[in-house]
């Protein structure tokens, strides 16, 4: 049983939003995005925005909006 | 060293604190000591040496010898000096003509009942009986030698390490004391009385059958060859000794490596070890001839497949060979496609550099270290909580503790020295709280009273200590002027509303911990009441899908109760491998750079760039777990290990052997071929921790010296194979000695700017930080403030991990550690250690085997969602219902086959502790065991066939 790398980032950024309910919902997705910017790998980063960009089914919402949160900040970080 | 004593001598009693000075007059010497010093040690402290036997400063004064008698002015008779305390005033004469002849008496009777075979005696030369003999001047025995005696007494061989020869003992006890004052086991005893009295292992039996955890105490105390090393009756005294720090756990025992030339005799706990304070354990004490066992890996090797014999080759080929698969693979993959795993048992000047070399070289952030599957959660949440990614103490603190309360630990066998020290205090009188699923040793410290065993189910740390949480706060145990003053006033708020919701009470999260709700009331009630409460955490706590959220809520825990920044407080992670703390220290994660920088850090990173001489990457690298799956992507193609064993030690074996498979080069430096090296290309020889310079970090933050004893077997220091990868990959290293890379480190870590070899010399240890603010070091953290300024209490919502029990998988696997094996096992499989633990097994309830029809000895197979494996069972009511538990020091075991790759929310530390499992009766190995055999055959036969190949090529 292993989970392709996709998955295995989905599954790990859904687990970062589920830890981290925060007052409000702007709040988490902040929480959420700064965690996985400060953490993650440039490749894990691009993987998932790739995905979430796509329709990122399997993304809960907090976690869909935290990577399209990155997902400006490295476009724009690379224009 | 600046020391206040002489660790070599012994003072023939503990050491008084007071603030009480009192003096006295000792042989017409004036001096002045602590009050409640005996006048033995008071004396031994001017070079006055008294004559003593049963007597040693490491042991409360017992006086049964009486060869320390003196005479006291205004007393009567001959009072031991050794129970005697000191008070002002006091005329001491130790030495005149009736005293001699007392002690001569003494000896006499003594020597009237010893062997007279002094020449051919394995202690000839470091003998106490024998100095004390000369010392009083004994020339003959009146008695003669043919009344009743115990010279035929029979010898006890059964301990591989130590014999145990009773026709030399003159039961003094020191054994029979080191026993309990020291370790705390209370093994020994004397049986019998007057002249039929004699040592004895428990209840008559043998050293090795008895409760006897080898540490060693009991034959450092023994004043005669009564107790005595094997080697030392082997190879005879040493002749000069060297000291270093032990590479098994974190505790980082001091050492004194007795020597015979190039040969080490014996390994002695050093008494000026700050850490260890004289003590040991079975793996430190004795454990070390892996060290020149033949399974070594003295000349590299390399190969073009994994699925080929080994070729030995010269140093210059295989760096080459490294270097230039290295540089391929990011020719055709990208700069991004290779990177590298730093080790916590290798030193932190090694440490630094593979980091270095990664991030400099390699020109990328892909740098991680084992800690990363043990303590990064703590690393996280102590950061977030108390702004420092370190335990708060010294372990000495505990000297003040009050109540400690243990969670997911087990100190004494993974922490044997520390576990020890812990064990004191509560025969003090200290309380003890456990929170643990099983009932570990530590709840079976004798003379121990009141003890709380908080058995919670596997999985659900962050819902019992929200609820020991709830219940500070709602019952207002709470320190409310240390949260005024020290505590964030936001985030207590914030906090304080969250903590106290009605879910998070005892009796809302009793049916997902199984803990009884007053239990929990009763223990937070104890700890916030303590006095001092300290906490001691373990893998226990980290190695959960909420790992950094328990650490967080630990910290809160401390925080909310005002026990933290004095002795006898804190948060104190027990850290797993010899240099954890420092490897983390070191810049090994692959976001931080050395002293916990950012990458991301303009600042930081542009000082490490401005002395490196390189651009560095901005964003973090892949962490191990991150490695593997991407080397399953196919974008992750290279990787250098050193010193670590991520085939055995990493979750989920198949994913592991998968990624590893992927690979288009692994390079491994390591002392055996272990696990991980069957899947290389590359195997370069690494050296142990007596073959090089350098210093390791305990979990106190204690930076302590390794030095070299011995040449590297394969010619090359750990650091110097780095350095010569990353010359032949063209980024430029020039170092000479460790000391240079240490000056480099404290040049760029705030922590560590006061951090020098010569100031190590000076100090013996340091314990970080160390800087202008902290030019000594800071043995206990945050006494004023936080380093970021106050304390923050974080919110710890309960999140349930995705591994329960279910139909299919009933029963939840934890996994964890045992006295005489340490971690993989690469080390003490092969010593003597085997003795006492040659395979793994499966511990589950006498419930659980009853269901299944399971006796003790039965094969069980073992699966969980990710794999299948096959233990012998054994039936322990340590174990809850519902829960089994094994060890994975033996790679044919396959531990890590059923661990998932559940993981840490934060860091991607494995839930090693949660795996759901179903257990059952089989008949033989699983598929994976099999396939292991067959694996390992191959690749020993590889090694072999290489190794001949070198033969071949060399002879005439």
């Amino acid at each position: 049983m292993s989970h392709s790398q996709l998955d295995q980032l989905i599954i790990m950024a859904n687990q970062i939003a589920d830890n981290n309910h925060l007052d409000t919902d702007a709040e988490s997705i902040e929480f959420i995005a700064t965690h996985i910017k400060k953490f993650w790998a440039r490749s894990m980063k691009e993987e998932l925005i790739a995905y979430a960009q796509e329709g990122g089914d399997k993304l809960n919402v907090l976690a869909t909006q935290a990577i399209m949160v990155l997902s400006e900040q490295y476009t724009s970080r690379s224009t | 060293m600046l020391q206040h004593f002489d660790p070599n001598k012994d003072y023939g009693t503990p050491a008084r604190v007071s603030e009480n000075l009192v003096t006295l007059d000792i042989d017409g010497v004036t001096v002045t000591v602590p009050e409640g010093t005996s006048v033995l040690r008071a004396a031994a402290l001017v070079d006055i040496n008294i004559p003593k036997l049963c007597a040693s400063d490491n042991l409360d004064a017992f006086g049964s010898c009486r060869l320390c008698a003196v005479q006291i002015e205004g007393r009567r008779g001959y009072p031991a000096s050794c129970t005697t305390p000191v008070d002002a005033g006091m005329k001491v004469v130790t030495q005149n003509e009736k005293i001699a002849k007392l002690r001569r008496n003494i000896m006499e009777l003594y020597i009237s009942d010893h062997p007279l075979d002094c020449l051919t005696c394995p202690s000839n030369g470091d003998c106490e009986l024998q100095d004390m003999a000369g010392a009083v001047g004994l020339r003959e025995v009146r008695y003669g030698f043919d009344g009743h005696n115990h010279l035929d007494a029979e010898k006890d061989l059964s301990n591989p390490y130590f014999s145990f020869d009773p026709s030399k003992c003159i039961v003094c006890s020191r054994c029979v004391r080191a026993c309990e004052e020291v370790q705390g086991t209370f093994a020994l005893t004397v049986d019998g009385r007057g002249f039929d009295s004699k040592i004895a292992a428990g209840q008559d039996d043998s050293f090795l059958n008895s409760d006897c955890v080898s540490c060693g105490a009991c034959v450092q105390a023994c004043p005669t060859s009564t107790l005595m090393e094997n080697n030392v009756i082997e190879m005879g005294q040493p002749e000069h000794s060297v000291v270093t720090t032990c590479a098994y756990c974190g505790v980082g025992c001091s050492f004194k490596a007795d020597m015979k030339g190039d040969q080490v005799i014996r390994m002695v706990p050093y008494k000026g070890g700050e850490a260890n304070q004289g003590h040991s354990c079975v793996k430190g004490r004795f454990a070390f001839g892996y060290a020149t066992h033949k399974d070594r890996i003295k000349t590299p090797m390399i190969r073009d497949s994994i699925n080929e014999a080994w070729r030995e080759v010269s140093w210059e080929e295989a760096i080459g060979f490294a270097a230039k698969r290295l540089k391929e693979v990011q020719a055709t993959y990208g700069r991004e496609s290779i990177g590298g795993i730093t080790s916590s048992r290798c030193t932190n000047e090694e440490t630094y550099l593979v980091q270095k070399l990664i991030r400099a070289g390699f020109g990328n952030n892909n740098t991680d270290t084992c800690a990363r599957v043990c303590h990064s959660p703590t690393g996280y949440g102590l950061k977030t909580t108390l702004g420092e990614s370190a335990g708060t103490q010294t372990f000495d603190s505990i000297k003040y503790t009050d109540t400690m309360l243990v969670i997911g630990a087990n100190p004494t066998d993974a922490h044997p020295v520390f576990g020890s020290m812990m064990r004191r205090r509560l025969r003090e009188g200290a309380k003890l709280i456990v929170a643990d699923p099983r009932k570990i040793d530590l709840l079976k410290t004798p003379h121990l009273k009141d003890a709380i065993h908080l058995p919670l189910r596997p999985g659900t740390n962050v819902a019992l200590v929200n609820s020991l949480a709830h219940t500070i706060m709602s019952e207002g145990l709470e320190d409310k002027a240390f949260i005024d003053s020290r505590c964030d006033d936001k985030a207590f708020i914030k906090w304080q509303a969250f903590i106290t919701e009605e879910r998070n009470s005892p009796e809302a999260m009793q049916s997902i911990t199984g803990v009884d709700a007053e239990d929990v009331r009763k223990a937070a009630r104890v700890y916030a009441n303590a006095g001092n409460g300290a906490i001691f955490y373990g893998l226990g706590v980290t190695e959960h899908s909420q790992g950094s959220t328990m650490v967080m809520g630990i910290a809160n825990l401390a925080l909310a109760t005002g026990n933290i920044g004095r002795e006898g407080v804190g948060v104190n992670p027990l850290r797993g491998q010899n240099n954890v703390q420092g490897s983390c220290d070191m810049g090994s994660f692959p976001h931080e750079l050395p002293g916990y920088q950012h990458v991301a850090d303009d600042e930081a990173r542009g000082r490490f760039e401005a002395a490196w001489g390189v651009k560095l990457d901005d964003e973090p690298g892949l962490r191990i777990p991150n490695m593997f799956d991407a080397a399953l992507a196919g974008s992750f193609k290279a990787l250098y290990v050193q010193g670590e064993d991520i085939a055995q030690s990493d979750p989920n074996t198949q994913h592991v052997e998968a990624a590893l498979k992927a690979l288009d080069c692994v390079i491994v430096q390591d002392i055996f071929l272990n696990e991980t090296a069957k899947f290389a290309h590359v195997l370069l020889p690494g050296s142990t921790f007596l073959e090089k310079n350098g210093t390791f970090t305990n979990a106190e933050r204690r930076i302590n010296r390794v030095r070299k004893v011995m040449p590297a077997l394969a010619g090359k220091e750990d650091w110097e194979v780095t350095v010569a990868l990353s010359n032949a990959l063209g980024y430029e290293m020039n170092y000479s000695h460790p000391s240079e890379i240490m000056d480099e480190i404290a040049s760029l870590t705030p922590s560590f700017t006061g951090v020098n070899y010569e100031r190590l010399e000076e100090l013996g240890s340091i314990q970080w930080p160390c800087n202008d603010q902290h030019p000594d070091g800071m043995p206990i953290m945050h006494v004023e403030d936080f380093p970021i300024g106050k304390g923050n209490l974080a919110i710890t919502e309960y999140v349930a991990t995705d591994e329960r029990a279910t139909r299919r998988f009933p029963l939840l696997l934890t996994t964890g550690r045992i006295l005489s094996q340490y971690n993989v096992g690469a080390q003490t499989r092969r010593t003597e250690n085997q003795t006492w633990h040659n395979e793994d097994v499966l511990e589950l309830h006498p419930h659980d085997a009853e269901e299944r029809g399971v006796n003790e000895g039965d094969w069980l197979g073992i699966s969980s969602r990710a794999g299948q494996t096959v233990l012998r069972a054994v039936i322990s009511e340590r174990m809850q219902p519902g829960v089994v538990y094994t060890t994975f020091h033996h790679p044919g075991s396959g531990a890590n086959v059923i661990t998932t790759d559940s993981s840490d929310w934060a860091t991607n530390c494995p839930e090693y502790k949660v795996t759901a499992v179903q257990v059952e009766k089989v008949t033989q190995p699983s598929e994976w065991q099999k396939n292991f055999e067959d694996f390992n055959t191959k690749q020993q036969d590889y090694l072999k066939k290489g190794r001949r190949s070198r033969t071949e090529e060399v002879s005439p």
